[in-house]
């Protein structure tokens, strides 16, 4: 993030505004912020539900796999830092050095998904599904929200891969590149929030 | 009026307010049923009269909405309609079938009705707001398709604007959800579950995108501040309605049979559905304020402020009321739900559509606005409806509250006759609110045969 | 504000923010057609309840009634009458409408058959054995 907000300094001169200017599209934030505000609810209803059933919270919480969210969280913030090196690389005009990045990126959140498919697949073949119990409708309604998420960062970043290798960002342009970092990283933080809160805190 | 073509407008802006006045002399009648049960009986039972009240407002707010695209679309695409004749010739359709559909609804037994008019063909009639015979419903589909292949060929062919585009996807979205009002499966949840696909997709889904449409478009008009400024915020805005609106549909899947986890996914979307109207409101009052020029028509001014405010009252504020679960549990199928419904009726659609009529109607007529005395007069009307509506939204809601104490709450609930019994003083003052709203709708019409001195139109 | 904020952005997020959500909706309907089987009592649906349902719309019911909360809020909710008035006192009721007594909501006569009356009576069985989560919170609906 900070690397990002030093590159609107350099597009910008003037200076009252700049530093209060976000990276990437006002737009793309409003949808930011709407997201993020749902999963807040998200998550203040699951500790709502988790405090109605502790018991069960915790019993349930001890049939997943921490090491698989660890890895997953791993994967997630590597990508999010591939995503800031490809825009700094796009920055000082490496464009294929940036489109590595952005593909280093989409490799990590390849793996995030194959290690969530895999999880989902354990838990299906038990027949695990959102009206088995609370907790696993928790479990799955904000883990698939987020999958979908993933999934839908991908296919911006796959865009953004595309455009810089046309060509189409450079420093002074790089609104819609950024705009698609910062939605990477909110799918990233939202991770980071809910791989604790589901897996980790009794 | 900038091109010929948009006079075909006018019928529809008429029509629409003549049924109005049906609506809400129909409403008038169950809210005296309401009170004494037997009034009208049997020549108009209430569940015919709520039929016919609710019928028409689904169709002059359809009439609205055409209307407002036939206005809308030549200016926006900038060329003349594709077919004006085509669009006369559904006015007369849509107007005629509405009418027989009506008077059948009046004259003969629902089931006869059903028996005529070929509903063992294709059982869909009987089902809340889709109580049109199957005919009627064929119709409205062919109606609907000559309007959509009207105004899409028009803006193929002319400037595509972002207004243009969000109209034109909140019409055909209309259109294709209302196909699932010929989908009746015999079980019974299966049928409740898709016929919300046709209700609240509408209503809180494609039916918002027109909403937004048209709200833009009179605030570009009348406030004079960029096009570019105010489409990027229309796309905020109704991103904010879809994202929250879509899920938003499983707060009708709490009690239904549908599965459980919709109490949280419906309630958590669905809580957050006041924000985007919110957005509006500020929006909204937004513009107007950075305002560049002086539109005489401070009308059209006062209604497009006054949709923003009473959409985010009654769809956002008394929404939110009673859309998480744990509060639904005791006020589905309330008269909080009755509450609810007429104010985000009347702050959503009906104000937005009188809206685009007050600004359209006098350029049609050939003014850019009204006299000041006609004005004036309008804007009184304002006041009345929209006064009547809260008190009518208020009344509703502590005949409500006291609904679900007595009902639902109480360790010894009384029955449904008797909670109603108790209530009956909320519905008196209903019912004289209604009075007012109907005055402040006389007042309405009688505010376009004012005369008084005009400006033409630029 | 210095920030870049264009149309054609706002736009792209609106396409695509509809087109995920849409998606996630149908994810979440495919599960509850999975799920419904389980809750909806559609084993009992039988050619009595489907004519019992078909009575219920063609004499718009809903135009008075509530059914699991759904309808008109003039008349008792029927989803769950069949529990709180049982099978007799419902045929016995619908065959002496109109009450005609002055001032009090009336519901019409429909003259139906003692085999439509069944039909009916079934139809109502059926949906009070829906598993709605527990609602209405009592029997009087």
């Amino acid at each position: 993030m900070d690397t990002s907000a030093t590159m609107t300094l350099n597009q910008d001169d003037t200076v009252e505004a700049a530093p209060l200017a976000p990276p990437g599209d006002l737009a793309v934030w409003f949808f930011i912020l709407a997201e993020l505000l749902v999963f807040a609810v998200f998550f203040i209803a699951y500790a709502v539900a988790r405090t109605h059933d502790v018991a069960l919270f915790a019993v349930m919480q001890q049939t997943l796999d921490p090491d698989a969210g660890a890895l997953n969280t791993v994967l997630l913030v590597s990508s999010s830092w591939c995503v800031a090196r490809a825009v700094l690389a796009v920055d000082g005009a490496r464009l294929r050095t940036g489109a590595r990045w952005l593909l280093a990126a989409l490799a990590c959140g390849g793996g995030f998904l194959l290690v969530k498919g895999l999880e989902y697949a354990d838990k299906f073949a038990e027949g695990i599904g959102l009206s088995t119990n609370t907790f696993y409708m928790f479990y799955l309604s904000l883990t698939f929200f987020h999958f979908m998420h993933v999934v839908l960062g991908m296919l911006v970043l796959a865009v953004l891969w595309h455009g810089v290798r046309r060509g189409h960002y450079r420093r002074g342009r790089l609104s819609g590149l950024e705009s698609g970092a910062v939605y990477w990283h909110m799918v990233d933080l939202v991770w980071l929030v809910l791989f604790p809160l589901v897996y980790v805190l009794h | 009026m900038q091109y010929q073509s948009q006079a075909v407008a006018k019928p529809y802006f008429i029509a629409a307010i003549g049924l109005f006045v049906g609506q809400i002399l129909f409403g008038l009648i169950m809210g005296l049923q309401y009170v004494v049960g037997d009034f009208l009986f049997p020549e108009i039972p209430f569940n015919v009269a709520r039929m016919v009240h609710t019928n028409l407002l689904i169709v002059w707010l359809l009439f609205g909405f055409m209307g407002a695209a036939y206005y809308m679309i030549p200016e926006e695409a900038e060329t003349e309609l594709h077919s004006p004749k085509l669009a006369i010739a559904m006015f007369w359709i849509f107007l005629v079938a509405g009418a027989l559909t009506i008077v059948g609804y009046l004259t003969v037994p629902y089931a006869t009705l059903a028996e005529l008019t070929g509903n063992d063909l294709l059982e869909t009639m009987g089902r809340e707001f889709l109580e049109q015979p199957l005919i009627t419903k064929v119709g409205i589909v062919v109606v609907a398709l000559a309007f959509l292949f009207n105004i899409s060929m028009t803006v193929l062919k002319g400037r595509k604007t972002s207004i243009a585009l969000v109209l034109l996807l909140g019409l055909w979205g209309l259109a294709v959800f209302f196909l699932f009002s010929f989908y009746n499966p015999s079980n019974p949840v299966l049928d409740k579950y898709f016929w919300w696909w046709v209700v609240h997709l509408w209503v809180e889904g494609v039916w918002e995108l027109i909403l937004g449409a048209l709200l833009a478009f009179v605030l570009i008009k009348v406030t004079g501040v960029d096009r570019e400024v105010i489409e990027k915020w229309l796309y905020v805005i109704i991103t904010l309605t879809l994202i929250t609106g879509i899920i938003g549909t499983g707060h009708h899947y709490f009690w239904i049979g549908t599965p459980e986890y919709w109490q949280w996914w419906g309630s958590i979307f669905s809580a957050l559905e006041p924000i985007p109207f919110f957005a509006m409101t500020v929006f909204a009052f937004n513009m107007v304020n950075r305002r560049r020029r002086e539109h005489p028509n401070k009308a059209a001014t006062l209604w497009a402020l006054g949709t923003g405010v009473m959409a985010f009252l009654g769809a956002g504020v008394w929404g939110f009321l009673h859309t998480l679960a744990p509060v639904n549990y005791y006020t589905h199928g309330s008269q909080i739900t009755a509450a609810h419904g007429h104010m985000a009726f009347y702050g959503a659609y009906v104000m937005v559509v009188l809206c685009i009529i007050s600004y359209a109607m006098p350029v049609l007529r050939g003014r850019a606005a009204n006299s000041n005395k006609a004005q004036v007069m309008e804007m009184w009307s304002f006041w009345l409806m929209t006064i009547a509506m809260v008190f009518i939204t208020l009344f509703l809601t502590a005949a409500g509250i006291l609904q679900v104490w007595l009902q639902r709450f109480s360790d010894t609930p009384m029955s449904f006759m008797a909670t109603q019994d108790q209530i009956s003083l909320f519905y008196w003052m209903r019912e004289w609110t209604g009075v007012v709203f109907l005055i402040g709708l006389v007042v309405y019409i009688a505010s376009f045969f004012v005369k008084g001195e005009t400006r033409a139109a630029a | 504000m210095s920030g870049t904020f264009t149309k054609s952005m706002a736009r792209n997020v609106f396409y695509g923010g509809t087109v995920f959500f849409i998606l996630l909706f149908l994810a979440l309907t495919f599960d509850s057609m999975a799920t419904l089987p389980k809750r909806d009592n559609r084993q009992n649906l039988t050619e009595e309840v489907v004519a019992g349902k078909k009575l219920w719309e063609v004499n718009n019911c809903i135009g008075c009634h509530t059914l699991l909360g759904e309808g008109a809020y003039f008349a008792p909710e029927l989803g769950n009458v069949y529990v709180r008035r049982g099978p007799e006192f419902i045929k016995a009721w619908i065959k002496s409408q109109p009450t005609g007594a002055p001032g009090r909501r009336q519901m019409p006569q429909f003259n139906f058959s003692d085999e439509e009356l069944d039909q009916m009576v079934a139809f109502l069985k059926y949906m009070s054995e829906i598993n709605t989560n527990d609602w209405p919170p009592n029997v009087e609906g």
